[in-house]
């Protein structure tokens, strides 16, 4: 990168570990995102599970603007821009549902499940059939995704590949996906999408779930009062106490997390002790996990975050949340949550409970993080409060390549958290990657992978 | 003026008649309130439309023939 803009260095020192606060409150910047990152990057849309039937669609958003996750008729996932053509009205203000047709309500401009335009008022009198009604359709994303029931998007045909984008952190979105007995892609939405408004940029959720454990002390209060499936602590730790904690962070991508490697022939400890009989099925899903081949199955999963704005948390709670971009002041924050869609009812009712005792905007947990970002992005939108950039120092060249515990080998650049407990490595490389794509000019730039590759890598992508 | 047709109301199989004078029935109701999928059952204008579906806006329909 060039850094002729600005961002990198000059906005995001990451050699002194210095980052302006501009980048949080300045309104310019906000604007400029929306096209250069939000516009470039792939952006989750939903779970075909929320879609299950053909003509059945969800209202979702890509950055600032609202799109229709929709199965059409033919059974396709479809994902466009909620605009009419004719003068921007939404045709759909609706949440979820199921329709054979989006009509706008302004002139009445209608749009079949596919997106096409299929009515327009007064066609022959009117418009005398001279309107081109084959490209006037809604507007489709350049590209789309399923994978493992997940539905990605992207505005830019010149983006790579969704598993590309993701490169090798495709095994921490896995750990989401698939079930908890290692089988693939066994996830299904459990109720609806909790959707609530912060006052804050969407960066400070990003961040900090992108693996800050520095946290921790904030939510003392959570541990204290015991929120856990077994009524300590706010999760089961008894794994965790044997694992290596690590934070992984993908650096030519921009996604990272924390992770735990269990040692191997590890056996499963006690969990979700409030209810034996769902203590019982998690133990059994953990048995056969270890069974099966793979790196996944010596590993926890923990937060983490997928450049830009999609946070995962694999395993207690098992959700995602997109932090959509409102203002540089106000974030949109959408949280779904996971099960097994072949688990006992019991067991989705037990994690029903604890989900929302954990998460969600009545979740305690949840209500720790924001009241942080809240408070934190209040007070750095002074005017002497912008002279003075956050520190990133923490951790400063302790990142390791080629990491291996135990004959278990972690991608990335690796920070082993066991004793240190705490780097700030991946919001550098959160950052790295934001300074990337400021500055870059088309994807090309930010394909650097491709660059490096040795010929043959490169034909296969 | 007429009363305006609440076209959610209607059900498959309606008949209606167009403000062009043409017949419709109707074979499905996406009861947004603006649009039907009919198909054509007389059309003086246009002979050729009968038999053919086509969306039918609601401001065009002007009385419920059964």
């Amino acid at each position: 990168m060039n850094g002729t803009r600005g961002f990198y260095p000059g906005l995001i020192d990451l050699a002194s570990g210095q980052i302006s606060r501009e980048i949080f409150v300045n309104d310019d910047i906000y604007a400029q995102e929306q096209e250069r990152v939000f516009a470039r990057s792939w952006l989750f849309i939903g779970h075909e599970s929320q879609i299950p039937n053909p003509g059945d669609f969800f209202a979702s958003r890509m950055g600032e603007e609202s799109v229709i996750l929709c199965r059409d008729r033919a059974g396709a996932v479809q994902v466009f821009l909620n605009s009419c053509r004719h003068r921007g009205m939404k045709v759909c203000r609706y949440d979820e549902g199921n329709t054979t047709v989006f009509t706008c309500p302004y002139h009445g401009w209608s749009y079949g499940t596919d997106g096409a335009l299929v009515g327009v008022p007064y066609f022959r009198e009117a418009y005398h059939s001279a309107l081109d009604k084959a490209k006037r359709g809604l507007v489709k994303v350049a590209q789309l995704c399923c994978y493992k029931g997940t539905v990605w998007a992207n505005w830019d045909a010149s983006a790579p590949p969704f598993l590309e984008y993701l490169g090798e952190f495709r095994r921490f979105l896995d750990l989401i996906l698939d079930g908890w007995d290692g089988r693939e892609g066994q996830a299904e939405l459990l109720g609806g999408v909790q959707k609530w408004i912060i006052p804050c940029n969407w960066k400070f959720p990003a961040e900090n779930f992108s693996g800050d454990t520095y946290h921790n002390i904030s939510h003392r209060s959570v541990d204290l009062v015991g929120v856990g499936p077994s009524g300590r602590s706010r999760r089961d730790y008894n794994e965790l106490n044997a694992s290596r904690k690590l934070h992984v962070a993908i650096p030519d991508r921009g996604h990272q997390t924390i992770t735990y490697v269990l040692p191997k022939d590890h056996e499963p400890q006690a969990a979700y002790q409030n209810s034996p009989e769902v203590a019982q099925y998690f133990r059994d899903c953990e048995k056969e996990r270890r069974r099966r081949p793979g790196a996944n199955s010596r590993l926890i999963g923990a937060p983490g975050e997928i450049f830009p704005n999609v946070a995962l948390l694999p395993r207690q709670p098992r959700t995602l949340a997109v932090w959509h971009p409102k203002s540089a002041h106000e974030t949109e924050v959408w949280r779904f949550f996971f099960v097994d869609r072949d688990a006992p009812q019991q067991v989705k009712n037990f994690l029903r409970d604890y989900y929302i005792r954990y998460s969600g905007p009545a979740g305690m947990t949840e209500q720790d993080d924001m009241e942080n970002w809240n408070y934190a992005h209040a007070a750095s939108r002074g005017t002497i409060a912008r002279r003075y950039p956050y520190t990133y120092e923490m951790g400063l060249g302790h990142a390791v390549d080629d990491y291996e515990w135990d004959g278990l080998k972690v991608p990335g650049r690796v920070v082993d958290l066991t004793k240190a407990q705490a780097s700030e490595e991946p919001m550098r490389n959160l950052y790295r990657r934001w300074a990337q794509f400021m500055e870059a000019d088309s994807w090309d730039e930010l394909m650097t992978w491709r660059r490096d590759a040795p010929p043959d890598a490169q034909a296969a992508q | 003026m007429s009363d305006p047709i609440n076209v959610r109301d209607l059900a498959v199989g309606t008949r209606l008649m167009l403000g062009t004078g043409a017949e419709v029935e109707i074979v499905s109701n996406p009861k947004d309130g603006v649009w039907l999928f009919a198909r054509y059952l007389s059309s003086a204008d246009d002979p050729a439309m009968v038999g053919e579906e086509e969306m039918v806006f609601a401001q065009d329909v002007v009385e419920v023939r059964s």
